[in-house]
């Protein structure tokens, strides 16, 4: 029931850009094109999904004090978490070049960077400070994920639809985007204030 | 050939010369286009056929079918006064005290809403070289209805620059809008001054100047003026105002109430009896009330062809649908609240009526505005009664699925283009 709160709580309520605005990069960048955009969501899910609990596993049998080497190690976690979330984005790059080129050619540099998404690297570091067991982690990087990705998808066919419209010249492009994530920002807050726990019986 | 009416000739003749006078000539164009459709045609050559319901046309009959709600509302202001205070407590005693008072209320915020609004329209207008686009003629009349009745006029001005400044023109105008513009500056008050329209008391106008007289309050004159216009007429007259606040006034919302209570708390106060919440006289935002009057609003829209009814009924179906939902689930007693009463409370039917089936903002596809509704219907349905930070969830239902209505939009559209291509 906690995982299922958890993963609620991080995909609408607290949703990572829109809430907390992390993983803005990408976000603004990639968000040209409902195809690209849902490719990239679908790696930020694989990535934050498979990466919050191994650095879980990492966190607390080899950093903490607790752990199996009896050594307070907490001082190396940015580094160890920011080589495992490299590594999987290596993973993922190779299988999307392998199985679709087209959207690895349109991911462009993108799909790399997703190394320094802060929104990857800050989702380890809640699950940390709000000390998740290993299953809420694991619900709380999908959900995360899932809450990014639809971020994005919604930012892609808006930024689709005004496509064609008589925008601002100073505000083309990126300066629409900058404004719409505001705007979604807004209507995101209806979710906010709800606490998924309350509503159990 | 047919004579020119009067008026066109005396119009054709005050026309301002465009090149020497040209923010006068935009100003003449968009006062021209009132009262005749212009004769232009896009092209030379070819037929052109062209109805002659144009944008402005269309935008006016949205105007009409709120007037019955500007009605109500200018009367429920009063009548709300007077109730909480205790004086004229039926419905049509004192009725014209109550209708000086809500046009003393109202008016102002129209005004103001029409006057900012309309400004940054101009001034884009002629800083693009475009004739005035009437977007505005629709939205400067939703504003006022969906605001408290005693929102400060300097907030309602900040409100609109930003819905109408970054909501709009920055998208590029009339017609290009992502997010509906009402509900924005809605938000924006919402958001950035939660103390004057959280709505968890009641919003019924001058409760905080009781035992003031009213010749000394805002627009003093008006009701010294009034004051002698009924002491002529051996009427009721304002007097020296409410002494105290009547003991069967109770501060909380319906909606509020609900939500601590049940259905049981809200029957339980007098003058939230069924009847009154469907007639409208309740306190609440100014055109949200009334739910009749609102339905009628919106079977002329449905009439005339400018509101669409999938949205509306897909809407209903949802709330009805989350409503029945939660009083199988049961948790909370608002979950309780059975729900068909659901639909007595709050400003559902005029989020219905005139905020979802905004066309520029709503899903475009037909497949894509049952969806539309029907998420709309459970997402309000969800903040209302689930989320305890805000009192009621229409408004930002709506602002949520306009932020997804180019997604549902698009996955329509590409499984038509699946479909079809499976098919050939």
């Amino acid at each position: 029931m906690d995982a299922i709160n958890i993963f609620i709580k991080s995909a609408f309520i607290e949703n990572m850009v829109l809430a907390y605005f992390l993983g803005m990069c990408s976000f603004l960048a990639v968000s040209k094109s409902v195809k690209t955009a849902f490719g990239l969501g679908l790696a930020v899910i694989f990535v934050l999904g498979i990466t919050m609990p191994i650095n879980w596993v990492i966190n607390t049998y080899l950093l903490s004090e607790s752990g199996l080497l009896h050594t307070d190690l907490t001082f190396l976690r940015f580094i160890l978490f920011i080589a495992v979330i490299a590594s999987m984005v290596q993973l993922v790059e190779m299988v999307i070049e392998k199985f679709s080129p087209a959207l690895y050619t349109s991911l462009g540099i993108f799909l790399p960077l997703i190394t320094v998404n802060c929104a990857i690297l800050g989702g380890s570091l809640f699950m940390i400070s709000r000390e998740y067991n290993f299953t809420e982690s694991v619900a709380f990087g999908l959900g995360g994920g899932f809450g990014w990705f639809l971020a994005i998808v919604m930012l892609a066919a808006i930024r689709e639809k005004i496509r064609y419209s008589d925008v601002p010249a100073p505000l083309r492009g990126l300066g629409m985007a900058f404004i719409l994530t505001g705007l979604m920002g807004i209507a995101f807050m209806s979710l906010m204030g709800i606490d998924p726990a309350a509503l159990a019986k | 050939m047919k004579k020119e009416p009067k008026l066109l000739r005396f119009l054709k003749r005050i026309e301002p010369d465009k090149k020497k006078r040209p923010l006068l000539h935009t100003f003449y164009d968009g006062m021209f286009t009132f009262f005749f459709t212009p004769n232009e045609v896009t092209a030379l050559q070819g037929v052109q056929i062209r109805d002659r319901i144009d944008l402005k046309r269309t935008m006016i009959f949205v105007v009409l079918a709120l007037q019955l709600s500007y009605l109500l509302g200018t009367y429920n202001i009063g009548h709300q006064h007077f109730a909480a205070l205790g004086q004229y407590t039926g419905l049509w005693e004192g009725w014209h005290l109550k209708l000086v008072y809500g046009l003393i209320k109202l008016v102002p915020l129209f005004v103001v809403s029409y006057a900012v609004g309309l400004g940054i329209e101009f001034f884009m207008a002629s800083r693009k070289g475009h004739s005035i686009a009437e977007g505005y003629l629709v939205t400067g009349a939703l504003i006022p209805l969906i605001m408290p009745p005693d929102l400060p006029l300097w907030i309602l001005a900040l409100s609109i620059v930003f819905a109408v400044w970054i909501g709009k023109e920055a998208f590029g105008g009339t017609g290009m809008n992502v997010f509906n513009i009402a509900l924005l500056a809605r938000a924006f008050v919402f958001f950035a001054y939660p103390q004057s329209i959280s709505g968890d008391e009641v919003w019924i106008s001058g409760i905080e100047k009781v035992g003031m007289a009213y010749q000394g309050m805002e627009y003093g004159w008006i009701y010294h003026l009034f004051d002698g216009l009924f002491r002529s007429l051996g009427w009721a007259e304002f007097g020296s105002g409410g002494q105290a606040v009547a003991d069967a006034f109770t501060g909380a919302t319906p909606l509020a109430l609900a939500a601590k209570g049940g259905w049981e708390a809200v029957t339980q106060v007098p003058h939230y009896s069924l009847s009154h919440m469907w007639w409208g006289f309740i306190p609440g935002s100014i055109g949200e009330t009334s739910k009749p009057l609102i339905l009628a609003g919106a079977l002329f829209l449905l009439v005339t062809g400018i509101a669409n009814w999938r949205i509306m009924v897909s809407m209903f179906l949802g709330a009805a649908f989350m409503g029945w939902i939660f009083n199988l689930w049961g948790a909370t007693p608002f979950m309780q609240v059975p729900w068909q009463y659901q639909f007595f409370m709050g400003g559902f039917f005029f989020a219905m009526a005139f905020m979802a089936t905004d066309p520029v903002t709503a899903a475009a596809t037909n497949t894509g505005k049952w969806v539309y509704g029907f998420l709309i219907g459970i997402l309000g349905m969800f903040i209302r009664v689930v989320n305890v930070a805000y009192p009621e969830g229409w408004m930002l239902a709506i602002l949520f699925m306009n932020a997804a209505a180019p997604l549902i939009d698009h996955l329509v559209k590409r499984s038509n283009i699946r479909w079809r291509t499976q098919k050939a």
